[in-house]
């Protein structure tokens, strides 16, 4: 079931799906700002990894292609991988998130990103999920 | 809400790091109805038990639980390890893991059949009776908020009482134990009266923990857990878990444990803590390794909020299980430095 709340975010269950941001259906979300890909995981993801401990954040400068897995998020239920969204150079990581992982807990669309990508393969945008498309997805894996 | 050998069981109720610190230091209640409560009652139950557990059960007494011990098959390895509650020679109260209920049940009724015992009652009292575990160093204090408990405060470590009557009906056992490392107490009774004491310590401000937060307790502490830790193809000496009387003689498995004390084991299980800033949690299946070579895997691991890093247990090749070797922990192209210990890999 999906209900409105506000103006910007869809809800599923009680998982926040902003409007205006891409999706995975590894539930990374994803915010074009021109030519640059801001990645983090989604509001879903992090209840479902329940407490963030730790994330091992790519390098700066690193070329990374879609599907490549970029950091490793630990926590106490489970590891799990983050995908590169997009092909790109890894141009800045979210420094902050090495010593307070919970942030992505807290915060996942805000102050819990993780990445942002320089976009070099536009046409791969074609390939990420609506909010409409992402929230399906839950659903269907609920 | 998760699925746990069959049960809707919480996993956690928002916070299990919150959940497991709120047991070290104050205190936090559990449900663990999901484990195995089986009765074992009638004449020759106590040669029964005593032929199938390799712990001496002359040893044990009324009122008082006995084990951690442990269900053996004839090759020595764990059927299931086990606690039970002695009400009297001939009346026993078997809490196994919830896992391996049915499988209890058979092997139970199994060797009733081939010892011909005729009297023994087998009932299985999981599906109607609950249970809670309150656990942490504040767990004397509130037991007694609940009026009828406050005969579990004079019990020592593994006592227990019965048919105690309390403002919310009578509960079946209160006995003192735990399997946090912490002090604490199981109270067992009727769903609806446990369900009205734990809404009772709800209502005081006791947290409810859960089953995460039992994983990284139990895990600080070295306990095993069922499935992962040990299973039929791993034997008490390997997995260093004290469940039997190295004297008793004549019990299934009794033989077999002699022979691994003649030949010794090629494997044992240790504690593993990461190093301190690693970010790794070593997790099941996890290689161990020393200068390249692979010595032993994980079994179990988490986060320890306690140490604020990653710990678990593993085996590992005898010839390397030496506690205060550095190792590394691999999986795929990630690894990271840690150390092998004994347990408890917390010391408060």
């Amino acid at each position: 079931m999906i209900l409105l709340s506000g103006e910007s975010d869809l809800i599923v269950k009680n998982y926040r799906i902003p409007r205006n941001l891409l999706y995975t259906k590894e539930d990374e979300w994803i915010r074009i700002e021109n030519d640059i890909a801001v990645i983090g995981i989604t509001d879903y993801a992090q209840k479902k990894l329940k407490n963030i401990i730790s994330i091992e954040l790519p390098d700066v400068n690193k070329k990374v292609s879609r599907g490549e897995v970029i950091a490793t998020i630990e926590s106490v239920k489970a590891v799990a991988d983050v995908y590169a969204p997009l092909t790109g150079i890894i141009i800045d990581v979210n420094e902050v998130l090495r010593d307070t992982p919970e942030k992505m807990n807290h915060d996942p669309y805000g102050e819990g990103w993780i990445a942002k990508i320089k976009i070099e393969a536009r046409d791969e945008i074609k390939h990420l999920l609506s909010p409409e498309e992402y929230a399906k997805k839950i659903t269907e894996s609920e | 809400m998760g699925e746990f050998a069959g049960f809707r069981t919480a996993m956690s109720y928002g916070d299990p790091l919150g959940e497991h610190m709120a047991v070290r230091e104050t205190l936090a209640v559990f449900d663990i109805s999901h484990m195995g409560r089986i009765l074992v009652e009638g004449e020759s139950s106590f040669e029964l038990l005593n032929k199938l557990l390799p712990k001496d059960l002359s040893k044990s007494k009324n009122q008082r639980m006995f084990g951690p011990t442990a269900f053996l098959n004839e090759n020595g390895g764990f059927k299931d390890d086990v606690m039970l509650y002695r009400f009297s020679e001939n009346k026993w109260l078997i809490v196994c893991n919830a896992i391996n209920r049915d499988k209890v049940l058979k092997w139970l009724n199994e060797w009733i059949q081939r010892l011909s015992y005729s009297k023994i009652s087998v009932r299985d009292l999981t599906l109607e009776k609950a249970m809670l575990a309150v656990q942490g160093p504040q767990a004397k204090d509130y037991i007694t908020k609940i009026r009828g408990l406050e005969s579990g405060l004079s019990l020592q470590p593994l006592d227990f009482v019965s048919n105690v009557s309390t403002e919310y009906g009578l509960v079946d056992v209160v006995s003192r134990s735990g399997w946090t490392g912490e002090d604490g107490f199981e109270i067992i009774g009727d769903p609806p009266v446990i369900g009205r004491i734990l809404k009772k310590f709800k209502e005081l401000g006791v947290r409810l923990a859960g089953l995460i937060a039992r994983d990284t307790l139990r895990l600080e502490m070295g306990y095993v857990l069922y499935g992962n830790d040990i299973s039929e193809e791993i034997n008490p000496y390997e997995a260093r878990y004290w469940v039997f009387d190295k004297e008793k003689r004549d019990c299934v498995g009794c033989e077999a444990l002699k022979d691994f004390a003649r030949k010794g084991v090629s494997r044992v299980r240790y504690g593993i803590r990461m190093k301190k800033g690693s970010k790794m949690i070593p997790r099941t299946g996890y290689e161990i390794v020393y200068e390249g070579e692979t010595i032993g895997y994980v079994t179990s691991g988490g986060y320890s909020p306690y140490l604020e890093r990653g710990i678990g247990m593993g085996y590992i090749r005898s010839s390397h299980a030496l506690p205060g070797l550095d190792v590394e922990i691999r999986f795929k192209n990630r690894s990271d430095e840690a150390r092998i210990l004994d347990f408890p890999l917390i010391k408060k």
